[in-house]
């Protein structure tokens, strides 16, 4: 009996041979493979219960994510009440005037957008060797989307920072399991007043959806999902970074490459902040058998605060590396698309690799560090292909 | 300025959601907001204005019959769309003790270590799990055994986007 992966791999050949678009390989899964889960169309099924969501490579197609195609990580329970009109958000700590916002309040600050890649800090952890702990993620915790709202500098400074408010703290209404302890983080105060910093509430142009947070959330671009809180409901101020699980051990990676396998005392790590760089190839896919000519290989390259300033692609195992062609779309935190059109000559099995390089001078390594919680998986990527 | 606002914008058209723009979050949204217009927030592209207008109307009268709006909790859902811990002396065990707060697939994706095993049991009773300490040794061999590094990659399912829950 074939397995799913076989199945995938027989009808990504096929449909790619036939020039079809990527999206009809999910239509096309069989039924009884899938998990009706509304709204969230063909997505890598990590957990239901908390929903954790990967978006298939095959989807890094377009310069936006559709919202339905949006990877989602949730660290807890959604929460089980969201009432648009009870929601509040309050701002306290360190400030002058405490706030109590309503959404209604919230809407008539004045609203900025932000085309953002989002990454989920473990994304790749699945490649990491030796593995480590966690939601074992493949190459798709990560999406891109314009997001709107509020500064989150407008809203701080009808608060009043004081000056011994230097970190900014997020809760979200995510229900904590068990003695979990919750999802709290907090970023500096220079990221919190950045003006691409946001409350977002809304992405593509309409409204968050319940698993992106509804109604607001923060979006810190540029840095790791974890930083971007979902279903805010509270910002403090505070004078020194947030003590708590999710700022450590969580979330930190070590000052010097550790050894595989080692562990790494808590005070040689620092907090995971910006994303790195790093490409992915969306086509073709893993295994795919193709006919000798055009081969289109194509992906999506991001670098947090930087910028992509060129990525190449090796079809010799790395020996040589020719540019690929960026796409037209980009801004400052997002993705930028590309392709590269190989001309394979001969039959037999080939390995494509991509690598980026950024405006901060940083090129995806061979290899990446490894480290206890498989954090930032940036390796330069590879598919291997059979081309008869 | 942003760099942002510099940037030619996608000429891709993305929704929120497959319900062709009129997702429930977006109908509460405007209603909580009481948005009269689209300043500041541009309702998806694909509705025309009358439309707008005319689910404005709807998410009104939706709030006047059906409140309070209250999202499905998250906790009460089929037990066919989560997965099943593998059959073993401490199976039923390891279900009580883990599967209280997040279901089967966390477990049965990891391939780890019997030391990397022991630190999560550990953790997870720290944070809440219950586990007679009789057992804890016995848990350990359970998911070091099923779910060690030597054991086939985890293949996961997909999802659908029905709107209908099952398996």
């Amino acid at each position: 009996m074939n397995s799913r992966r076989d199945f995938l791999k027989q009808i990504s050949g096929a449909a790619l041979a036939a020039g079809a678009a990527p999206s009809l390989l999910t239509w096309a899964l069989p039924q009884e493979q899938s998990v009706a889960v509304p709204g969230e169309d063909g997505m890598i099924l990590r957990s239901f219960r908390f929903v954790d969501l990967e978006t298939p490579v095959e989807y890094f197609n377009s310069w936006l994510t559709p919202v339905p195609h949006f990877f989602v990580r949730n660290h807890m329970h959604e929460p089980s009440e969201l009432d648009a009109h009870d929601w509040r958000l309050t701002v306290g700590g360190e400030v002058e005037k405490p706030l109590t916002l309503s959404l209604s309040e919230l809407s008539k600050i004045e609203t900025h957008s932000v085309v953002n890649t989002l990454e989920c800090a473990g994304n790749g952890r699945n490649l990491h060797r030796p593995q480590v702990p966690g939601i074992q993620w493949g190459k798709g915790a990560v999406s891109t989307a314009r997001f709107s709202g509020p500064r989150l500098r407008d809203v701080l400074q009808r608060a009043g920072v004081k000056p011994t408010g230097k970190h900014v703290m997020f809760r979200g209404l995510d229900e904590v399991p068990g003695k979990v302890p919750p999802f709290i983080r907090s970023i500096p105060i220079e990221k919190a007043l950045d003006a691409d910093t946001l409350i977002a509430t809304h992405m593509n142009g309409s409204p968050l959806t319940r698993h992106h947070g509804f109604p607001a959330r923060t979006l810190v671009p540029g840095w790791i999902g974890a930083a971007s809180c979902k279903w805010l409901t509270e910002i403090k101020l505070l004078d020194a970074e947030f003590v708590g699980n999710f700022m450590s051990p969580g979330y930190r990676f070590p000052n010097q490459p550790a050894k595989p396998g080692d562990a790494v005392k808590p005070e040689d790590t620092h907090p995971l902040t910006a994303l790195n760089v790093k490409s992915v190839i969306s086509g073709p896919s893993e295994g795919a058998s193709l006919k000798a000519g055009k081969i289109a290989v194509h992906g999506a390259a991001w670098a947090g605060e930087g910028d992509i300033t060129k990525v190449e692609i090796s079809t010799d195992g790395g020996a040589s590396w020719s540019p690929a062609k960026l796409g037209h779309d980009q801004a400052h935190y997002a993705w930028r698309l590309w392709s590269y059109d190989w001309k394979a000559g001969q039959s037999g099995d080939y390995t494509i690799q991509s690598r980026a390089t950024d405006s901060l001078g940083r090129t995806q390594p061979t290899t990446a560090v490894w480290n206890p919680s498989g954090y930032l998986y940036n390796a330069v990527d590879q598919v291997k292909i059979h081309v008869a | 300025m942003s760099p942002n606002a510099l940037k030619p914008r996608g000429n891709v058209h993305v929704c929120s959601d497959v319900e062709a723009c009129g997702n429930v979050e977006e109908r509460r949204f405007r209603a909580a907001v009481s948005v009269t217009d689209d300043a500041g927030f541009s309702p998806c592209g694909r509705i025309s204005r009358p439309a707008f207008a005319a689910s404005a109307l709807l998410a009104i009268l939706a709030l006047m019959t059906a409140s309070p709006f209250s999202l499905q909790a998250q906790k009460t859902i089929p037990a066919s769309v989560t997965a099943d811990l593998p059959a073993g002396a401490m199976q039923a065990k390891a279900t009580a003790s883990c599967l209280e707060c997040h279901e089967a697939r966390i477990i049965v994706q990891q391939r780890l270590s019997k030391g990397a095993w022991t630190k999560e049991v550990d953790k997870m009773v720290k944070w809440g799990a219950v586990v007679d300490p009789a057992d804890r040794d016995a848990l350990i061999d359970y998911l070091s055994i099923n779910f060690s590094p030597d054991k086939p990659a985890y293949d996961p399912q997909r999802t659908s986007g029905d709107k209908k829950i099952s398996k």
